[in-house]
C-alpha cells in the first residue's frame, strides 16, 4: 500500500508541480519573449500529444499533421474574421473540423499499413497546402491572413492571459489523454499496431479504433491550430509544409513515443530549436554533448555486444558530423535541415525509446518507484460462468469451399460440431484445416457453401462480426500483442465489461471497470498457468507461455466455441502436457472446442469426435481410436504402400 | 477550345509522364526485393541531377558524364541502404519510412548549401526546337525521355530475366526465405536493387533536368508525382506504372492549363488518396491474400 502512495505522489504530483511551475511563470516573470516561448510550448505540447497518438500508440509514420494544424488555424482565424465568432466557438470549430476531416481521412487510410498509410497522409497534406495558397478569395493565399485575437468572454486576453489559457487548455488535454491511452481505448490503440488481425478476431474492431484514434489526434492537431492562429495572429501556406512535419516527428520521436512527458519534452525542443541554431556556441555545445552521449552509449554497447556495429557507431558519426559542422560551417541556419536530418537520425538510430522512454526506466530505477499493483484474481465462476452444453448441433458446416485460383483448399466440407464436445480436426499438412477455420473465423469468406451457428447463419468475411457471435480462435503462428504486458493482452479481448462512455473514461471515471477488467484477466491467466507473468511483455514471454496467453485471450472473448489452431505446435513435452490439462479445464466449464493438431496422442486423449480432412475433403469422421484405423486416413498420412502393410 | 491545344497539352504531359513513371520504377525495384521503398527518391534525383551539372561544367562531355552520373546514383543508392533501410528491414520495422525521409532531407540540405536554391539549366547535345508532327509540336528532347526511359527498364528487365544476378533478383522477390536457403544473398540483392534504383534516378535527372531545370524544389514536385503513378498503378507492375504516368502526367498537364498553375498537383493527389482507398494494390496490382 506505502509503494502504491509513493507511485501515486512521484507521478501525479510531479505533474501538478509542473503545473503550477508553468503558471507562475507571468506572475513572477514580465519579459514578454520568455512568455512568447512558454505559450508555444503549450501550443506545441497540445500538437504532439495528439501526434504521438498516431506515431506512437498507432505506430503509423502520420505525416498529416502540419496540414491538420494549418487547417484547425485557418479554420479558427476565419471564423473569427468573416463570421465573427468569439474564441471558444472559434477553437471548437478549428477541432471539429479536422476531427471531421481527420476520420474522413482515416476511412480510406484504415486499410493501409505502413508506407501507403505515410504516402496517404503525405498526399493529404500536399493537396491541403494546395488548396490553402489557391483559394484566395477565401485564405488569401500566400498573401496570408491577418487574425484578429478575439475576446474571451467578452474579456480581451493579454499575453499572460492567452498563456494561461493554451496552458489551461494543455492540462484538458494532458489529463483527458493520459486517462483515455491507459484504457481500453489506448491498450484497443497498441493492439491494432501490434496485430490488426488478432484485434479483429478479439471482436474489438480495427475499423473503429483506427478512426478513432487519428480522428482524435488530428483534432488535437485542430485545436493547436486554433492557438497557434490567435498565438501569431498571421497565417501563411507556407508555415504548414513539409519541413514542420519533420520538425514535428523530430519532437514526438527525441521526447519519446507513448509519452505525455515524451510529448512536451519534445515540443520545449521545437520552441528551443531557432534560437539553438541562431546562437553558434550553444549549437556547438549541444553537439558536443550529442556526440559524447553517442560516443559513450557506444562504448558501452559494443563493450556489453548489446548493440551492433551499425546502431552503435551511426549516431556517433551523424552527431560527430554535426559538432564538425558547427565548427566550419559559416551560417548554421542554412543548413537547419541537414541539422534536423542528423539529430533525428542519431535518436531514430541510437535513442529510439526517445528521451522520456529513457529517463523513465532510469527515474523508476532511482526512485524505485513500484509498478501499479494487480488486484486479487477474480472467481473463476463470475469470469467464465459454466454453461450447460447437452450435445445439440453447435457449428454446423455444409459444403463449405474456399478456392484460391485454382487450388481448392477447401472443397466441399460439411461437419457437425456438437456443443460440449472437444471436435477433432485432423490430416496432412495442405489437407485445408487451417484454411476452414480461416473460412469459419471470418478471415476469408468462403467462395461456397453455407456454415450456422446454433442454426442461425454465421457471417463471413469479417474476422470482426464472427467473434462478436462468441466464436473466439488461436493462432497457428502467433498473433499476440507484442509489446503489450501479458495481462493487457488478455484485457483487450475481454468481453461484457467496459461499458463506460467515452467522455466519462476522459475524465477518469472509469477505473471501477478497469479493476475488475484487472482482476478477471488474471483469473483466466491463472487458469493457463501464467498468473505470476503477468506483468510481462508478451514478446518476451517463452515460446510455450505465448501459446498459452493465445488461449487466455481467446477465453477472455467467453466464448461459446473456442477454436484451437495447432496449440501444440512446437511444443516441448512438459508444455504440451500442461496444454492437455488446460484444454480439459476449459472444457469442464462448458465451452466446445474445435481442436486442429498434428499430435495424435493430444487428439485421442482429448477429442470426442475428429473429422480428417485431406485435399479439402472429409475423408473420415468417428471416434479417434476408430479414425486412426480408417485405411484411406492412413493412405492419406502415409501413402497407398503402408495400407497395404496394414492389412 | 481548339482540339489542337488540348492535343499538344496531352502530349507534352504524357512526355512528363514518362518522367514520373520511371522514378516510379526506381520504387517498384527497391519494394520488390525489400518491400521497401526510399521516400527521399526524389532527393536522390535531384542530387544525382546536380552531380552530372557539375561532371559538364568541369568539361566532360555528354557521354563521359552519363556513366559518371550513373556511378554515383548507384553509390548513393547503396548509401541509402546501408544506413537507412537494412537495420530497419532487420528488426523488421517499419522505421526505413522515417530513415529515408531523413536522409533525403540531408541530401536535399546539402544540395542547398552547394549548388545553391537557384534552378539552374542543365546543358544538353539534343536540341529542343520543336517538330511538328499530326499538328502537334514535339521536340528532340521529349523523344530523349521517351527513348531514355524505354532503354533503360528494357534494359533492367533483360538484366533481370537474362543473367543469373537478375534470377536471383527476381528469386529473391518471389521468396526471400527459400531464395536464402538456395544460397542467395538476400542482402546483396537487396543492395543490388537500391544501387539499380539509385541508377534510374540519376537517368529520370539527367533525362528531366534539360527540360524544367535543375533546383533543390525539383525533388518534392517529382516524388510526389512518383509515388502517386507507383500507387495507383501498384508497386509490382512495370506496364502498369507506364500507362499511369502517361494518363497522370496528361491530366496534369490539363489540370494547369484550365484551372491553374497552383492545382497541376491535384489530379496526382486525388487520384492518389482514391487509390488508397479504392484498391490499394493498384490498378494494375495483385491482391495480397493475408496468412495467419
Amino acid at each position: 500500500m506505502k509503494g502504491q502512495w509513493k507511485r501515486f505522489l512521484l507521478l501525479r504530483g510531479v505533474e501538478l508541480a509542473a503545473l503550477v511551475l508553468l503558471a507562475a511563470v507571468p506572475l513572477a516573470i514580465t519579459n514578454p519573449f520568455a512568455l512568447a516561448l512558454l505559450t508555444l510550448l503549450a501550443i506545441y505540447g497540445i500538437l504532439l500529444i495528439g501526434l504521438d497518438v498516431t506515431v506512437g500508440y498507432l505506430g503509423q509514420v502520420n505525416l498529416g499533421h502540419a496540414a491538420f494544424l494549418g487547417i484547425g488555424a485557418y479554420c479558427a482565424g476565419l471564423t473569427v474574421a468573416i463570421l465573427g465568432w468569439g474564441m471558444p466557438a472559434a477553437l471548437a470549430a478549428g477541432f471539429a473540423i479536422c476531427l471531421a476531416l481527420g476520420a474522413l481521412l482515416a476511412l480510406p487510410a484504415l486499410r493501409l499499413e505502413g508506407p501507403q498509410f505515410a504516402l496517404a497522409t503525405l498526399s493529404f497534406s500536399a493537396l491541403t497546402t494546395t488548396v490553402i495558397n489557391e483559394w484566395e478569395s477565401l485564405t488569401q493565399g500566400a498573401q496570408g491572413l491577418q487574425v484578429a485575437r478575439p475576446p474571451v468572454l467578452g474579456v480581451a486576453l493579454a499575453a499572460p492571459g492567452f498563456y494561461w489559457l493554451c496552458l489551461g487548455l494543455l492540462a484538458l488535454v494532458w489529463m483527458a489523454m493520459r486517462n483515455l491511452l491507459g484504457s481500453r481505448w489506448g491498450r484497443a490503440f497498441e493492439a491494432l499496431r501490434d496485430s490488426p488481425i488478432a484485434t479483429d478476431a478479439m471482436g474489438v474492431g480495427t475499423y473503429r479504433h483506427k478512426v478513432i484514434a487519428f480522428a482524435l489526434g488530428s483534432s488535437l492537431g485542430g485545436l493547436a491550430g486554433g492557438l497557434y492562429a490567435f498565438n501569431f495572429q498571421y497565417l501563411q501556406p507556407q508555415s504548414f509544409t513539409y519541413e514542420l512535419m519533420v520538425i514535428l516527428l523530430l519532437g514526438v520521436v527525441l521526447g519519446g513515443r507513448k509519452s505525455l512527458w515524451g510529448a512536451f519534452v519534445g515540443a520545449a525542443l521545437i520552441v528551443l530549436l531557432p534560437n539553438l541554431l541562431s546562437n553558434r556556441l550553444l549549437f556547438q555545445i549541444f553537439s558536443a554533448i550529442g556526440l559524447g552521449l553517442a560516443v559513450f552509449a557506444a562504448g558501452r554497447g559494443l563493450a556489453k555486444k548489446t548493440t551492433k556495429p551499425f546502431q552503435a557507431l551511426a549516431p556517433v558519426v551523424a552527431t560527430g558530423l554535426l559538432l564538425v559542422g558547427s565548427l566550419l560551417v559559416a551560417n548554421t541556419e542554412d543548413w537547419r535541415k541537414a541539422i534536423f536530418a542528423l539529430t533525428l537520425f542519431s535518436v531514430v538510430v541510437g535513442l529510439p525509446e526517445g528521451l522520456m522512454g529513457f529517463a523513465a526506466a532510469a527515474l523508476t530505477k532511482v526512485f524505485r518507484i513500484a509498478s501499479a499493483p494487480l488486484p486479487d484474481a477474480a472467481q473463476l465462476e463470475s469470469v467464465l460462468p459454466a454453461r450447460a452444453a447437452g450435445g445439440e448441433p453447435l457449428l454446423e458446416l455444409h459444403q463449405l469451399m474456399r478456392h484460391f485460383g485454382g487450388v481448392h483448399a477447401v472443397d466441399g466440407v460439411s461437419m457437425t460440431v456438437s456443443a460440449g464436445h472437444i471436435h477433432g480436426l485432423i490430416g496432412p499438412n495442405g489437407s485445408g484445416k487451417s484454411t476452414a477455420v480461416n473460412v469459419i473465423s471470418g478471415l476469408y469468406a468462403p467462395s461456397g457453401g453455407e456454415m450456422r451457428l446454433r442454426g442461425k447463419p454465421l457471417p463471413v468475411g469479417s474476422l470482426f462480426k464472427v467473434a462478436g457471435c462468441g466464436i473466439a480462435r488461436t493462432f497457428q503462428n502467433l498473433q499476440l500483442f507484442g509489446e503489450l504486458s501479458a495481462i493487457d493482452n488478455v484485457m483487450v479481448a475481454l468481453k461484457d465489461v467496459f461499458h463506460t462512455p467515452v467522455p466519462l473514461v476522459m475524465l477518469g471515471l472509469a477505473f471501477n471497470e478497469e479493476r475488475q477488467a484487472r482482476a478477471a484477466a488474471l483469473t483466466l491467466l491463472q487458469l493457463v498457468g501464467l498468473g505470476a507473468r503477468a506483468r510481462v511483455r508478451a514478446k518476451d514471454l517463452t515460446y510455450g507461455a505465448q501459446r498459452f496467453l493465445e488461449i487466455a485471450r481467446a477465453l477472455a472473448r467467453k466464448p461459446e466455441l473456442l477454436i484451437l489452431d495447432e496449440p501444440a505446435a512446437g511444443l516441448a513435452q512438459p508444455d504440451v502436457a500442461e496444454l492437455v490439462k488446460i484444454i480439459r479445464r476449459v472444457h469442464e466449464l462448458g465451452v466446445t472446442i474445435v481442436l486442429i493438431e498434428h499430435h495424435m496422442d493430444v487428439v485421442a486423449e482429448l477429442c470426442d469426435v475428429v473429422t480428417v480432412l485431406d485435399g479439402g475433403k472429409v475423408i473420415a469422421e468417428g471416434p479417434a481410436h476408430v479414425v486412426k484405423r480408417d485405411p484411406k486416413v492412413i493412405e492419406a498420412y502415409l501413402g497407398a504402400v503402408a495400407t497395404e502393410v496394414a492389412q | 477550345m481548339d482540339f489542337s491545344v488540348i492535343a499538344q497539352m496531352v502530349v507534352s504531359g504524357a512526355f512528363m509522364g514518362l518522367i514520373y513513371a520511371l522514378v516510379a520504377y526506381g520504387f517498384q525495384l527497391t519494394y520488390a526485393t525489400s518491400k521497401s521503398i526510399n521516400f527521399g527518391q526524389g532527393e536522390l534525383v535531384m542530387v544525382s541531377a546536380f552531380f552530372c551539372l557539375t561532371l559538364t561544367n568541369l568539361g566532360l562531355p555528354y557521354w563521359l558524364m552519363v556513366p559518371g552520373g550513373l556511378l554515383f546514383g548507384a553509390v548513393m543508392g547503396l548509401v541509402v541502404e546501408r544506413t537507412a533501410v537494412r537495420l530497419a528491414l532487420e528488426q523488421q520495422s517499419e522505421g526505413w519510412i522515417l530513415l529515408t525521409i531523413i536522409l533525403g532531407l540531408l541530401f536535399f540540405s546539402s544540395a542547398e548549401n552547394i549548388w545553391g536554391r537557384d534552378d539552374r539549366p542543365f546543358p544538353t547535345p539534343i536540341s529542343a526546337d520543336p517538330m511538328q508532327i499530326f499538328g502537334v509540336d514535339i521536340t528532340p528532347l521529349e523523344i530523349s525521355v521517351a527513348v531514355g526511359v524505354f532503354a533503360i527498364m528494357g534494359l533492367i528487365e533483360l538484366f533481370k530475366r537474362k543473367t543469373l544476378l537478375g534470377k536471383a533478383f527476381e528469386a529473391v522477390s518471389a521468396d526471400r526465405d527459400a531464395a536464402e536457403l538456395m544460397g542467395i544473398s538476400a542482402t546483396g540483392t537487396v543492395m543490388l536493387s537500391y544501387a539499380l534504383s539509385g541508377m534510374v534516378a540519376t537517368v529520370a535527372g539527367i533525362l528531366v533536368s534539360p527540360i524544367t531545370t535543375v533546383g533543390p524544389t525539383m525533388a518534392s514536385a517529382l516524388i510526389l508525382k512518383a509515388f502517386s503513378v507507383a500507387v495507383v498503378a501498384g508497386l509490382d507492375s512495370g506496364f502498369g506504372i507506364v500507362v499511369v504516368g502517361l494518363v497522370l502526367g496528361a491530366l496534369e498537364s490539363l489540370a494547369s492549363f484550365y484551372i491553374g498553375s497552383g492545382w497541376r498537383e491535384a489530379p496526382g493527389l486525388v487520384l492518389l488518396i482514391l487509390a488508397l482507398a479504392l484498391r490499394p494494390t493498384g490498378i494494375f496490382g495483385k491482391a495480397v491474400i493475408r496468412k495467419v
